[in-house]
């Protein structure tokens, strides 16, 4: 029968295994020198994955930026420190007159990773599949026809002049696939695509890396394309990219385990240690408030003297305390990295006797205002939480009263986008380098409608939107968005506040580090000292 | 921190959902009592059917009451504004059906082994399951194995050296071990033990470049020993002996006070001290009578604890950045991936369900009062 015998066998079985295990846990573990980390060929990122896929036509997550722009050259390109001007990558470009045709020349001799050359057939199968998708980056070319017009030229027909396409195809989203290995495995360039799992298994493009492994929770493993024939000189054998919490990462860099640590707060970089490199930079994420032009949804926050006070009752440059070093206020609504964006000269001022007038006079009674955001963003390591706080308190100094309502990104968002929230406090990431990318906010815009502000409201900043999205001229276009930017900061229900630190952490040997607004990292840019 | 956790409190365990034992045969008939036993066997086995149907109404009511909208969390802030995008998404996912629909075709589907896929990874949820659980899995069996071997020892010597000084020691030991919060237990070991003494490696199940083993239990350390690759062994038990000795930390606690207090009762009854005044040596009587009689309630404790500890210690997986059923859930969660949510609530549920039913059937295999019948 079942005596004490059998439950000791096992019992018995139990304690080898702790013992082995016990004895494997006691062995010396490998040191990071032991692995050819720092002095070998790889390089370890450790960053808080936002990644679902590394398919280009379907990620548009920050991490799979930086693995995607790793995996597949773009036709056109940005310079790692300069993210204002578009240069060559797979090919050369010529604009039309009315901006409405771009044509793409190849350049000569670029392989896939399998050897195969890149061709106009590739260009087109990649840009179509992108728009047929339906994915999250499909509308970057909504409206744009792609047509092939010999192997090495292709042309791109936009319906309205479009100055920013340039920047928009130098996004990795925009990476030019080998069109007959994604084919054979089930690509189309409609939604019956089913090439997903093989490409994030499996990478197929020019880029300076391949791919090795991929675990969407876990970790991505990229290994130097031997048949790499573009202008990157990559310096690592192999990059591994991890998904690690932030306070673990600023351990892990400090103690040399990885090189580079990519999600660290303004309070985390400020107590590093001396045996490592900061680099820090504003980000191009701009934070802003919105208050609600729409009486239906608030008599008092519809009120213009009300936004008024609102703009005057914030201490911008206590909020850019708050937010840690290399942070910045956001002079308008288009960040530092972009042409048109404003000198501090012209941005918001605070001036609490204003804010305090402005804010009697617009009825301001000790009525509660609501002001919601989602509690679980922070973008670049800034919680939004915080910076409500602080922008309760401000506002109060002003006799604004502002009820707190914090809730989930994932529920809060749904009264953002319908544009019922009274106060909300956000935050804006570039699609792509180019200031179009911040019309979005102007008056029947889809960002100005969810503040209540439709077209009609204010004509002449409509119609310096519809501008922005047609005048190619580079002089132009830098006033144009220049003076989109004043007219914003005086006349429109949004409060740009900040934009938070970008921080990168790595150790001394690693050369190179650029933060791009888009990417964030460029991997095969790093180097060696 | 758990998602499931286990109050650490001294009442007389009862199995959730557990029946009381039942009087499985009378004794001599060795037929008529296997019958009896296949009876109570198929009984359970029913309930628990039903069990999991209604398991799968909670997760998907409860998971599809949480205002938000998922295309609204799932797409971009461009893709989301474009009504052909959203109508494939709906669709793609079902999200267009009503909500009955909807949860019938997630049971369909359910019968034929698919979780549906999730939009946060883009991988059916099966196979996001089956990559996290031997992660968590590794952590728990390691964790129960040791809190097992040292809380029945120091609950035993605790119990026999009552109220002297060992005792007294003991049952501080356990207190800390449940008063401390894993999570800060944590940060605290990892802190200590890798970031000052560089004792053990840091985040993950391998060190960053070390390839996994072959895939064949998904457990690591197993996989790399079959494989005979001694090298990945002892990298992976190393990253591995941290967050188990935490997690144990806790369970040791947990299951001190259990036992402890479960074999000071037997200790006290009539029958253990007829057998000591019987002459039976010390040994004998602890194995044949303390033991014996101790030994359900302490079952069902580990039963539980091993529960919590396979259904997702959140915070101490965040914190060892270790890729298991824990992370994943919270990832699923703050991403609004219905299915992910679904997925992982079905799977604990189901790792409770089947414990309770092991630790029911063998109480009867275990208490010879159940299997002599009433």
């Amino acid at each position: 029968m079942f005596g004490i015998r059998r439950p000791l066998r096992l019992a018995a079985g139990a304690v080898l295994l702790a013992a082995t295990l016990a004895l494997g846990a006691c062995a010396q573990p490998p040191t990071p020198s032991d692995s050819p980390g720092p002095d070998g060929s790889q390089i370890v990122l450790d960053v808080a994955f936002d990644l679902k896929t590394v398919d280009p036509g379907r990620e548009y997550e920050p991490t799979g930026q930086i693995v995607v722009k790793a995996l597949y050259d773009t036709l056109l390109t940005f310079a790692d420190n300069d993210s204002t001007k578009v240069i060559p990558d797979l090919a050369t470009y010529e604009a039309s007159a009315d901006l409405t045709e771009f044509t793409f020349t190849l350049v000569q001799g670029r392989v896939f990773s399998d050897g195969s050359p890149v061709t106009a057939d590739d260009v087109v199968f990649s840009l179509e599949r992108l728009q047929g998708l339906k994915g999250n980056p499909s509308f970057l070319l909504d409206g744009v026809a792609v047509t092939k017009v010999d192997d090495q030229t292709v042309k791109l027909t936009t319906e309205a002049p479009n100055p920013a396409l340039p920047s928009i195809l130098a996004t990795p989203s925009a990476g030019i696939l080998n069109a007959a290995v994604v084919k054979a495995h089930g690509g189309t360039t409609d939604e019956t695509d089913t090439a997903e799992e093989y490409l994030n298994a499996n990478s197929a493009g020019s880029g300076p890396y391949t791919l090795r492994s991929l675990d969407v929770a876990s970790q991505a493993v990229l290994d130097k394309n031997p048949q790499y024939n573009g202008s990157q000189r990559p310096t690592y054998d192999t990059v591994i990219l991890r998904n690690v919490d932030s306070a673990t990462q600023k351990m892990n860099v400090e103690r040399g385990e990885s090189q580079v640590a990519l999600s660290l707060s303004g309070d985390q970089v400020a107590s590093l240690s001396s045996s490592v490199k900061l680099t820090s930079a504003s980000s191009a994420t701009v934070i802003f408030l919105l208050v609600n032009a729409n009486p239906a949804v608030s008599t008092l926050t519809s009120n213009p003297q009300f936004v008024q006070a609102v703009k005057s009752a914030i201490d911008y440059d206590a909020l850019v305390e708050l937010a840690g070093a290399g942070a910045a206020q956001a002079t308008s609504l288009i960040p530092t990295q972009f042409l048109g964006t404003l000198p501090a000269s012209q941005a918001l001022t605070f001036d609490l006797e204003k804010a305090t007038a402005d804010a009697a006079a617009a009825g301001a009674t000790g009525q509660t205002v609501t002001l919601s955001f989602p509690n679980d963003a922070d973008p670049t390591g800034l919680p939004l939480a915080n910076v409500a706080q602080r922008l309760q308190t401000q506002l109060a100094a002003a006799g604004i009263t502002v009820e707190l309502a914090p809730a989930p990104f994932a529920t809060e968002i749904d009264a953002y986008r319908t544009g019922t929230e009274q106060i909300g406090l956000w935050y804006w990431n570039p699609d792509y380098m180019d200031p179009a990318n911040y019309l979005a906010f102007g008056p029947g815009q889809t960002v100005g409608l969810r503040a209540g502000w439709p077209t009609e409201a204010n004509p002449a900043i409509a119609d310096l939107v519809t501008q922005g999205y047609t005048t190619g001229d580079l002089a132009q276009r830098k006033a144009l968005f220049e003076a989109w930017g004043l007219a914003m900061n005086a006349e429109s229900p949004f409060v740009p506040l900040l934009q938070p630190a970008s921080n990168v952490v790595s150790q001394p040997s690693v050369t190179n580090v650029y933060y791009n607004p888009t990417w964030i990292i460029n991997v095969a840019g790093l180097g060696r000292a | 921190m758990s998602l499931g956790s286990v109050a650490p409190d001294l009442a007389p365990p009862t199995p959730v959902g557990a029946e009381p034992p039942v009087a499985i045969a009378d004794a001599g008939h060795g037929r008529r009592s296997h019958a009896a036993l296949l009876r109570y066997i198929a009984r359970r086995l029913i309930i628990a059917c039903l069990l999991v149907v209604g398991l799968t109404l909670v997760t998907f009511s409860l998971t599809n009451l949480v205002p938000g909208d998922p295309v609204a969390a799932a797409l971009g802030q461009r893709a989301a504004d474009d009504p052909a995008i959203v109508a494939r998404f709906r669709a793609e996912y079902g999200l267009d059906q009503s909500l009955p629909q909807q949860y019938l075709s997630y049971l369909n589907r359910l019968l034929h082994g698919d979780l549906g896929t999730s939009w946060q990874t883009h991988h059916p949820v099966a196979e996001d399951l089956a990559r996290a659980i031997p992660a968590t899995m590794e952590i728990a069996l390691c964790a129960i194995v040791a809190s097992a071997l040292i809380g029945l020892t120091f609950g035993v010597w605790s119990a026999y050296k009552r109220g002297r000084a060992t005792d007294q020691v003991l049952r501080l030991v356990s207190l800390i071990g449940i008063s401390v919060p894993t999570f800060w237990m944590a940060i605290l070991c990892f802190s200590t033990f890798y970031y000052r003494l560089g004792i053990f490696p840091g985040s993950g199940r391998l060190s960053p470049g070390l390839a996994a083993p072959p895939h064949r239990t998904g457990l690591f350390t197993l996989d790399a020993l079959l494989a005979g690759d001694f090298r990945t062994f002892v990298d992976a038990a190393s990253h591995l002996a941290m967050p188990v000795m935490v997690l144990t930390l806790y369970t040791v606690g947990l299951l001190t006070r259990f036992s402890r207090s479960s074999i000071l009762e037997v200790l006290e009854t009539d029958y253990v001290r007829a057998a000591k005044a019987k002459g039976l040596s010390g040994w004998t009587v602890f194995r044949k009578y303390v033991l014996r009689a101790a030994a359900i309630p302490i079952l069902t404790i580990i039963g539980l604890a091993f529960g919590s500890l396979l259904s997702g210690t959140v915070l101490v997986e965040s914190i060892f950045s270790w890729p298991g059923l824990g992370t994943y859930a919270y990832q699923s969660a703050s991403k609004l991936d219905l299915l992910g949510v679904m997925g992982v609530g079905l799977f604990v549920g189901l790792v409770y369900l089947t414990i309770n039913l092991v630790v029911d059937l063998m109480y009867g295999l275990i208490d010879p009062r159940v299997r002599v019948g009433r």
